[in-house]
């Protein structure tokens, strides 16, 4: 009788030195301490610029600028909100023109961005344009936005929009459109082609199916990408700069940046100013934060 | 009445042809199924039906009219996905009704209705939750109700159990074979299981790469295949070849190493036609095992032997050879007792044997052969 092959007996392997390190720390004392050590140096480092910001508009100027730093702020100033919207009403304007931009530009580009992306994802397309051309579109945003600066600023003066609303959404919108095809993408190439063709059979056009079946299933995407483009919009301020120049269209990045003048850094202004442009984007990140996290862990199927 | 009709239907993509010159008739209320191995062009004759895909060449006829250009929605058809294809972000019944909605059916309506058909599907009880949190089996369900809640003209299904365990699978066919004939509604399924097909089927239509082979019912196709594709593909064990030498009325295995031969009746001898090489087929249950010898009997060694209870499933070999041509599954009665090793003796019921052709595979001599129908098979 022969004997057994070795075979079936898994081979007894020594483990390694990162294994043995791994196993003998996992689940210890120090392996949380290291663990939530390393996340709230994350967070004070991600934080603390925000809280210096914050308090900072709440302190005098001296109190923001004395050394050693004033850690936590000895009085609660409210007089910076009113100096600033005294001394600079603009800044009304430039919040109003803000959320204008921003506003049309993430909807605009959003939904432009997901009519392109589901063209690419649902139809057929010849050598295969359907990657090459959603490269292309992606591809615009390569080179550095400088580069093309003043081609559009000449652009922009020969056909009016220099210093104009639609002017900003519409450069915003170029500049969205590529981040937004690409993560509505991946969204659509998750949803079954059955579902669409059933909704057809149902009784939809393909463009109905499109609006009552997929865009709704696609919501996490839309809100991800939607938000993605609110953030950079609402932040933007190297071409807000160039082609706005008064409170007409100019936006609150640029009115940020003309408190920093040659003579002085006006540092409770900018405190104020920016605690100011912070609320809008996190109060909407909070609205939809559930489908944000859905989204951006690209799960169609809850 | 509504009777659906492929005219020389043609999908080419590129150089590949998907399906090639279809020309397939379902009657009213009859239930047709397109079967074959993956691949044979069966899904595309059905999703052309659909209007999911655009034949390259021919035409679709719906109660005489063309529909070849018609856009889905407004075919009247409904069809039930592989993956059921349910809308996640509805519930059961808002699934079910949703046809009726995009119709423009009024709510009132369309609740009754919606109510009606979970009622034959006996789903009642799902109608408010959400899908996902359906079993497969009742999603199937859901599925089918939103298919037959509209009253089409034609119901297709693509695959609708392929995705059950196969308790499941045995209970929804026999209920889609109930709702179909209730319906009354002229039926095309698509499968690749063959036992699914005999047992659905008024017709069958077997493809293979793209051509329907043969058209029939389940009856017709399994003890009459027209080719060699078709006898070998339908019938579980599949059915046994031999590539034989006709003389006279003396058969002999035209492969090197066979030192058996035996002899045809008479009838069947000239039914045949001239000599020459031919590939015989038999199925398995149509070979009867003897374990003692018999000088009308071809000898052979047990290989495998597969026992299933009332009966069994036998491996055998001729002479010392391993070759796969010289291989035969046969069903005997589980009582047989046989081991591997043993010898046992093969009788071929002659009237059961299928002659084709080896080049074409075509059958050689249909009508004559068969004359007494046999037993029923075990599907």
């Amino acid at each position: 009788m022969a004997t057994k092959p070795e075979t079936d007996t898994p081979v007894f392997e020594t483990p390694g030195r990162f294994e043995k390190l791994y196993n003998e720390y996992e689940g210890t004392k120090w392996s949380r301490v290291a663990i939530y050590g390393g996340l709230s140096m994350y967070l004070l480092w991600t934080l603390f610029p925000v809280y210096w910001m914050v308090t900072g508009s709440l302190k005098t100027r001296e109190g923001l600028l004395t050394f050693p730093p004033q850690w936590i702020p000895l009085q609660m100033e409210i007089s910076n909100y009113v100096v600033l919207f005294t001394q600079r009403p603009e800044f009304w304007r430039f919040i109003l023109n803000s959320m204008i931009v921003t506003i049309a530009t993430t909807i605009i580009a959003t939904f432009l961005g997901a009519c392109a992306a589901y063209g690419f994802v649902a139809f057929d397309w010849p050598y295969d344009l359907d990657f090459h051309l959603p490269f292309y579109i992606l591809s615009t945003r390569f080179m550095p936005p400088i580069v093309v600066a003043i081609p559009i600023y000449v652009i922009f003066r020969d056909i009016a929009l220099v210093n104009t609303l639609p002017g900003l959404i519409l450069l915003y919108v170029m500049f969205n459109v590529p981040f937004v095809v690409w993560m509505m993408k991946g969204f659509f190439d998750e949803i079954p082609d059955s579902l669409v063709e059933s909704a057809m059979i149902d009784g939809h056009t393909h463009l109905g199916a499109f609006f009552k079946i997929v865009l709704p299933l696609a919501k996490p995407g839309l809100f991800a990408s939607g938000i993605f483009a609110m953030i950079i919009t609402w932040n933007e301020l190297l071409f807000a700069l160039i082609i706005t120049h008064s409170a007409d269209a100019a936006t609150l990045p640029v009115g940020l940046s003309s408190l920093i003048t040659q003579y002085t850094i006006q540092w409770e202004l900018i405190s104020v100013a920016g605690t100011i442009a912070m609320i809008p984007v996190l109060i909407f990140a909070f609205i939809v934060r559930d489908e944000l996290v859905r989204g951006f862990s690209m799960g169609v199927d809850g | 009445m509504v009777k659906v009709k492929y005219d020389s239907v043609e999908k080419r993509y590129g150089d590949t042809i998907a399906v090639e010159d279809a020309e397939v008739t379902v009657e009213d209320g009859e239930f047709a199924v397109l079967l074959g191995p993956s691949g044979c062009g069966k899904t595309t004759t059905l999703r052309c039906l659909a209007g999911l895909t655009k034949p390259t060449d021919g035409n679709i006829f719906v109660d005489g009219t063309d529909i070849t250009d018609v856009h889905p929605k407004n075919r009247n058809i409904a069809m039930v996905f592989q993956n059921f294809a349910l809308y996640p972000h509805m519930t059961v019944g808002e699934n079910i009704g949703y046809p009726l909605k995009i119709a423009g059916v009024s709510k009132e309506e369309r609740d009754r209705r919606v109510e009606e058909t979970a009622d034959i599907l006996q789903i009642s009880e799902l109608i408010d939750r959400s899908v996902g949190e359906l079993s497969g089996g009742q999603r199937q369900r859901v599925a089918l109700g939103r298919a037959i809640v509209r009253e089409p003209a034609v119901f297709l299904m693509d695959e609708p159990l392929a995705n059950l365990d196969a308790k499941l699978k045995m209970g929804m066919r026999t209920r889609i074979k109930r709702l179909q004939r209730e319906l009354d509604v002229t039926t095309l399924y698509v499968t690749h299981d063959q036992e699914e097909a005999m047992s659905l089927g008024d017709k069958l239509i077997v493809m293979d790469k793209g051509n329907v082979q043969q058209v029939g019912t389940g009856d017709e196709i399994y003890h009459q295949p027209v080719n060699r594709f078709v006898a070998g593909f339908i019938g579980s064990p599949a059915m046994n070849f031999l590539e034989v030498e006709k003389d006279g009325a003396v058969v002999r295995p035209s492969i090197d190493g066979a030192e058996f031969e035996f002899e045809l009746d008479d009838d069947i001898a000239s039914a045949y036609g001239t000599d020459g090489t031919f590939t015989l087929g038999i199925r398995p249950e149509h070979v009867a095992v003897r374990t003692t010898e018999n000088p009308r009997c071809i000898p052979g060694t047990v290989e495998v032997t597969e026992p299933l209870g009332n009966e069994q499933h036998i491996d055998i070999t001729f002479g010392d050879l391993s070759s796969e041509d010289l291989q035969f599954t046969v069903t005997a009665s589980g009582s047989l007792s046989v081991e591997r090793g043993d010898t046992v003796w093969l009788e071929f019921e002659q009237e059961h044997l299928h002659a084709f052709e080896q080049s074409s595979g075509e059958r050689i001599a249909t009508e004559e052969i068969v004359q007494s129908k046999p037993n029923v098979p075990d599907s």
